[in-house]
């Protein structure tokens, strides 16, 4: 399976290089493994993430592109969607088999179609307007929710952090 | 079934290993060559030489010289052990050879794999040579000894290549000389294992019983089964990466590769376990304990394979019943690549909502998910098997709300108590200076299950009281319970805002 995989993945990145989209660098750790890469999201504009560079790494199955890859943020980001190891709960990258309860409807969960690009982007979304319905980080949700202020004021901290201040 | 070994043996490294080793076998040298020298013990020497015992090297330069003799008196004394010894460090030395030549540095998983699969053959292959052969005789202990060694280097080796070929690739660079390392040693392999195949077809004909050359047989044919599994799929590999444009039927060809070894596998091991059990006669021991379960993992194994077979047999038919391939027309009008392998089609298979996919590709997704990749139009008919592997079979246990009582997580702790087991060599027995041991061993699904319900219980505690500070009046058993069917914080806090889960009666009552 991996040789399919492979070349989904080789065809991935040769078109992120090719167009990057704006914010977003993303490629293989190094050229041994294609299966391990490293991302780098810019903070939406607008929004408290403003100016921040969070790098985060995407592990992917060997039957990529039928399984999601697992992304985890590998700087501390204090949001609710983020659980605090830094794992990324959007629905895009849950597999159809993962949800027994059948909360969430198909269509937003992981398919093929779905892409390394499509996942940033998604994450870039996720970091301008957090989903407070389905909170990977309790704490994060509620401060979000209850205490607008607070949050802005840890993500500004997160901000400086990501870019070295 | 893998075993962990809970080994805390200090092992020596090679290096001191060897030294030691050679120390041995020159004092073994020294010894025989002063006794050599000194006629006084030859009369000693002579009577206890045994010429069963002395290694060919030596046997070859017996005369009838009677310094020789004298020589080959002493040396029998000392030197079979030695030599033993030796050549076990001349295994472990070609091994390690072997490895750094090939593989090079082993990453960390595989380092890791490798040593529980050297602990899994040694723990099975001692139940295979005390539990069921039941061997007394320190020279046919030594000789099965010998011959596992051989073959645990063998499986570690070939092990070690299809984990390496797994991991070479994951990567388009991989240089031409890397691949051909791997494949000249599977090759080697499986060339060894073949000569081996015929030493004990010679051994079992000429000298041992029917049965012991269907216990070696089945080894080889184990070790012939992986090598050439892993030279088919590498093979397949190499075809396909160096091949320009799509190929079509690859998931095809590496589905049924699959299939086939993993069952011929499956078979012989069964077979290969039965015989033992027969053979060893040795109902209520604790060998016949752990191939019954050996035998009970494997059966589990076959069906799940079948089952899955099945579910691959079934997408296969519905598809071609009801999704027509695409027409020419079809694909011309269609611009796009397809969208599961981003390459281009040159036939298609085309849905009823309208999209077009490669037959592969539509056919590994529609295994695990019955909806099309791209509009998620959902395809009824192809639900998959609730069964299939891929998909987790639904617990709906949500209506009614589960027991408040803890039970979901008990049952696989009880079983886990029950597959733990400890096995007791007395080496006594054998030989007096051969040390007693006990092995406790427990099996790593359970291991497993056990090691997630652990985290998973500080995890769900954690959870539990996070949903607890959100809701305080609810008690957290219910929680607790409701976290372990969601294993998820947020969809526990929905179920107890939308009411699926409430407080108990009895906490009602409290309340009131
Ligand atoms: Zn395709
Ligand atoms: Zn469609």
């Amino acid at each position: 399976m991996a040789g399919s995989a492979l070349k989904r993945l080789m065809a991935e990145y040769k078109q992120l290089t090719l167009n990057p989209p704006e914010g977003i660098v993303a490629g293989p750790v190094n050229e041994d493994n294609f299966f391990e890469w490293e991302a780098l999201i810019t903070g939406p504009e607008d929004t408290c993430f403003e100016g921040g560079v969070f790098p985060a790494r995407l592990t992917f199955p060997s039957d990529y592109p039928l399984s999601p890859p697992k992304m985890k943020f590998s700087c501390d980001i204090f949001h609710p969607n983020i659980y605090a190891d830094g794992r990324v709960c959007i629905s895009i990258l849950h597999a159809p088999g993962d949800d027994p309860m059948g909360y969430e409807s198909s269509a937003e969960r992981w398919s093929p179609v779905q892409s390394v690009e499509k996942i940033l982007l998604s994450v870039v979304s996720m970091l301008a307007e957090p989903n407070d319905e389905s909170a990977a980080n309790v704490d994060a949700a509620k401060t979000w929710r209850e205490d607008r202020e607070k949050f802005n004021d840890i993500a500004h901290s997160t901000v400086r952090k990501s870019i070295g201040l | 079934m893998p075993v962990v070994l809970i080994e805390r043996i200090p092992l020596p490294s090679l290096r001191t290993y060897t030294s030691i080793s050679l120390a041995l076998l020159a004092c073994a040298l020294y010894y025989a060559h002063n006794t050599a020298l000194n006629p006084a013990n030859l009369v000693i020497s002579v009577p206890e030489s045994k010429s069963a015992d002395l290694p060919n090297e030596l046997s070859s330069t017996q005369s009838n010289n009677t310094e020789n003799v004298s020589f080959l008196g002493a040396a029998s004394l000392l030197i079979p052990e030695t030599l033993i010894n030796m050549a076990y460090c001349c295994l472990f030395l070609i091994g390690k050879g072997v490895q750094k030549a090939v593989f090079g540095e082993l990453r960390v998983s595989e380092r890791q794999h490798m040593k529980d699969k050297f602990w899994n053959f040694v723990f099975y292959k001692f139940i295979l040579v005390f539990g069921v052969l039941n061997v007394q005789e320190i020279e046919e202990v030594v000789c099965w000894c010998a011959w596992f060694s051989v073959l645990c280097l063998l499986h570690l080796l070939a092990e070690l290549s299809k984990d390496r070929f797994e991991y070479l690739s994951f990567s388009p660079t991989t240089p031409v000389w890397s691949h051909f390392k791997v494949i000249t040693l599977l090759v080697l392999i499986q060339v060894t294992s073949v000569s081996l195949l015929a030493m004990c077809g010679y051994i079992g004909v000429y000298y041992t019983g029917l049965d012991t050359f269907a216990f070696m047989i089945a080894e080889c044919f184990l070790l012939m089964i992986k090598t050439l599994y892993v030279l088919v799929r590498y093979a397949i590999h190499l075809w396909d990466i160096n091949h320009n444009g799509v190929w079509e039927n690859r998931s095809t060809y590496i589905y049924h590769t699959e299939l086939v070894f993993e069952l011929c596998a499956l078979s012989v091991d069964f077979v290969h376990h039965v015989h033992m059990l027969i053979w060893g006669n040795i109902l209520l021991s604790m060998a016949s304990l752990v191939i019954c379960m050996q035998l009970r993992f494997l059966s589990s194994e076959f069906k799940r394979r079948i089952r899955r077979h099945k579910n691959y047999l079934r997408v296969l038919q519905s598809m071609e019943a009801k999704f027509p391939m695409a027409t020419k027309d079809d694909l011309d009008s269609n611009n796009d690549d397809c969208a599961v392998c981003w390459e281009k089609m040159d036939t298609a298979r085309k849905l009823p909502c309208g999209h077009l996919f490669h037959n592969a590709c539509l056919r590994s997704w529609l295994e695990q998910d019955a909806s099309c990749p791209t509009c998620r139009t959902s395809l009824n008919d192809l639900q998959p098997n609730p069964s299939s592997p891929e998909v987790p079979p639904p617990s709906r246990q949500h209506t009614p709300p589960p027991p408040p009582s803890p039970t979901t997580d008990q049952v696989p702790t009880a079983q886990n108590i029950m597959t733990n087991h400890s096995f007791h060599f007395d080496g006594s027995r054998y030989v007096s200076w051969l040390p007693s041991f006990s092995l406790e061993v427990h099996h790593p699904r359970n291991v497993a299950t056990a090691a997630s319900a652990a985290s998973h219980s500080s995890l769900l505690d954690n959870m539990a009281r996070q949903v607890r500070e959100v809701f305080p009046n609810m008690p957290l058993s219910v929680i607790l319970d409701d976290l372990r069917v969601t294993r998820s914080l947020e969809m526990t806090i929905e179920n107890i805002i939308i009411g699926r889960v409430s407080a108990p009666p009895v906490s009602v009552i409290d309340q009131e």
